[in-house]
C-alpha cells in the first residue's frame, strides 16, 4: 500500500519530451487521429472488431457530456494518447520486459519482437491508450503502399502505443548529428500536433525552459491527467482557460 | 493397443521404419538450415571482386550508406553510366548482356536484397559510417566475393557486443546505444 506522501507529484521531476494539449481549441475534427494512423501504420480493424471493442488508435477524441437530456452541453474535446508517464503502470507488469521505460529519450517503449500479448500492460494502464493486434487486419491494395518505411508493422498478437512519434526523434538527431549541432525546438514535432489544423497540440522538450511547450506549460491551470495515481505523465491539458 | 504397437515398433521391421522415419526428419532439418544459409540467386552474377580490383569504392554504387538509413542497390542507368564505354558490355557471351538488355528494355533488374534485417530493427547506415565503421566490419570482405554473401548472422547479440565495446567507459553513451528505443521502435 503506498502512502499518499510517498506518490511523485510530476514537479518533483522532469522528462524529456512533453505535450501540452489546448482542449479550448481543440475543435475534435480527428485530423490527429488520422495523421497518428498513417505515421505510424496503425491498422483499420472493421466495423466488427469495432463492436468488440477491439478499435486500434494511439490517439483518441474523447467526448463528455454535462447535464441531463435533452439540457446536454458538451464539454471541451480531450485527445487522449500515450501520457509517456514518468512512472508508468504498464512497465513493471509486463512479464517479457517489453514495454521498458527508455533511459535516453525518457519514453515508454514498446518492443514488438519481445511483446507476447499478454495484454496486462493495457489492463493497467489507468488511460486506456493501449490497443492490442487481435488479428492481423486486411489491407487491401493499394494501402500497403502508404507503409511508412520508418515505423514496424504490428503483427497479431501484439501490444502497441503511442511513441511520441520516436521515428521523429531519431530522424531529427540523426540530421542534427550529420550537421554537428544541436536539435533545435520547432524543427520537428509529431504526426498528431503537425496535422492538428488548430495548434491544439504542442510537442518538444519540456527539460528545456526555453522552448514553446516548457513556456506553455508554465501557465498555471494545467491539468495532468490522473496525477494523483503518481504516473508522473508528460503531458499537459488546459481547459477552460 | 499401446503394447502392441511398442511390440511391432522393436521388431526388426518396425526398427527400421523408426529409423528412416528419423533420418528422413533429420536430413529435412539439414535442408531446412542449409538453405537458409545460403545466399539469394540474383539476376545476374555480379562480380564484386572485379569492380572493386577496378578501385570502384563502395560509396561509388551504395552512396545511400554515408547519407540515410539504407544503403541502396544502384539502378541500372549508374551501372551503364561506366558500362557504355566498355567494350566489352557488348559482348553476347558475358553476363554483361544482361545488363544490356535490361538498359534496352527500360526494365529494372529485380536485384535480391542480401544484408537484411527484420522490419521490427531500425537500422541506420549513416550513423554507423559516421561513427568510423567500415562496410568490411559488417559485410565481410567483398574483394573474393562474386555474389554478396553475409559473413554472418545478423543478430541482436552481434549488434550489442559491438555497441557495448564502442561505448567504452561513457556511460551517457552507452544509454543510447544499448536502450531499447535506438533500434526497436
Amino acid at each position: 500500500m503506498i502512502r499518499p506522501e510517498e506518490i511523485k507529484m510530476s514537479s518533483e521531476e522532469t522528462g524529456k519530451w512533453g505535450m501540452v494539449i489546448d482542449q479550448d481549441i481543440c475543435t475534435g475534427c480527428q485530423a490527429c487521429v488520422a495523421a497518428c494512423a498513417m505515421e505510424n501504420n496503425v491498422t483499420f480493424v472493421g466495423e466488427v472488431d469495432s463492436g468488440y471493442g477491439r478499435s486500434m488508435h494511439w490517439i483518441r477524441i474523447e467526448r463528455f457530456w454535462e447535464g441531463e437530456y435533452p439540457e446536454v452541453k458538451m464539454t471541451p474535446n480531450q485527445p487522449m494518447l500515450c501520457q509517456q508517464c514518468g512512472h508508468a503502470t504498464c512497465e513493471p507488469v509486463c512479464p517479457a520486459f517489453a514495454t521498458v521505460h527508455s533511459q535516453s529519450e525518457q519514453l515508454n517503449l514498446q518492443v514488438y519482437n519481445r511483446c507476447v500479448g499478454t495484454r496486462y500492460c493495457a489492463n493497467n494502464c489507468p488511460y486506456q491508450v493501449r490497443s492490442f493486434n487481435w488479428r492481423d487486419y486486411e489491407r487491401p491494395e493499394p494501402l500497403p503502399n502508404q507503409f511508412n518505411p520508418d515505423v514496424t508493422v504490428r503483427r497479431r498478437g501484439v501490444m502497441e502505443k503511442c511513441t511520441f512519434c520516436i521515428q521523429r526523434i531519431h530522424k531529427a538527431q540523426d540530421k542534427a548529428k550529420s550537421e554537428g549541432r544541436e536539435v533545435v525546438d520547432g524543427e520537428f514535432t509529431t504526426a498528431c500536433a503537425q496535422a492538428c489544423p488548430a495548434s491544439a497540440i504542442t510537442f518538444g522538450r519540456i527539460d528545456n525552459p526555453e522552448s514553446l511547450v516548457s513556456q506553455l506549460g508554465h501557465r498555471s491551470h494545467g491539468v495532468k491527467h490522473l496525477e494523483e495515481l503518481g504516473t508522473l505523465p508528460n503531458i499537459t491539458y488546459y481547459k477552460g482557460g | 493397443m499401446i503394447k502392441r504397437l511398442f511390440d511391432w515398433l522393436i521388431q526388426p521391421l518396425g526398427l527400421i521404419a523408426v529409423s528412416i522415419a528419423v533420418l528422413a526428419l533429420f536430413s529435412l532439418a539439414a535442408y531446412g538450415i542449409n538453405t537458409t544459409q545460403q545466399p539469394p540467386a540474383q539476376p545476374i552474377q555480379f562480380p564484386h571482386r572485379t569492380h572493386i580490383a577496378f578501385g570502384v569504392q563502395c560509396l561509388y554504387c551504395h552512396p545511400g550508406a554515408a547519407r540515410g538509413p539504407a544503403a541502396g542497390i544502384p539502378s541500372q542507368s549508374k551501372c551503364w553510366g561506366c558500362h557504355q564505354q566498355i567494350a566489352k558490355t557488348n559482348d553476347p557471351k558475358s553476363e554483361l548482356r544482361f545488363l544490356k538488355a535490361a538498359v534496352e528494355s527500360g526494365t529494372p533488374i529485380q536485384w535480391i536484397p542480401v544484408a537484411q534485417v527484420p522490419d521490427f530493427v531500425q537500422f541506420n547506415h549513416r550513423a554507423h559510417i559516421a561513427a568510423g565503421k567500415n562496410c568490411e566490419d559488417c559485410h565481410g570482405d567483398m574483394t573474393n566475393l562474386t555474389l554478396a554473401e553475409n559473413p554472418q548472422v545478423f543478430n541482436m547479440g552481434w549488434c550489442l557486443a559491438c555497441h557495448v565495446k564502442n561505448a567504452g567507459d561513457d556511460h551517457a553513451k552507452l544509454v543510447k546505444l544499448t536502450d531499447c528505443g535506438t533500434c526497436h521502435y
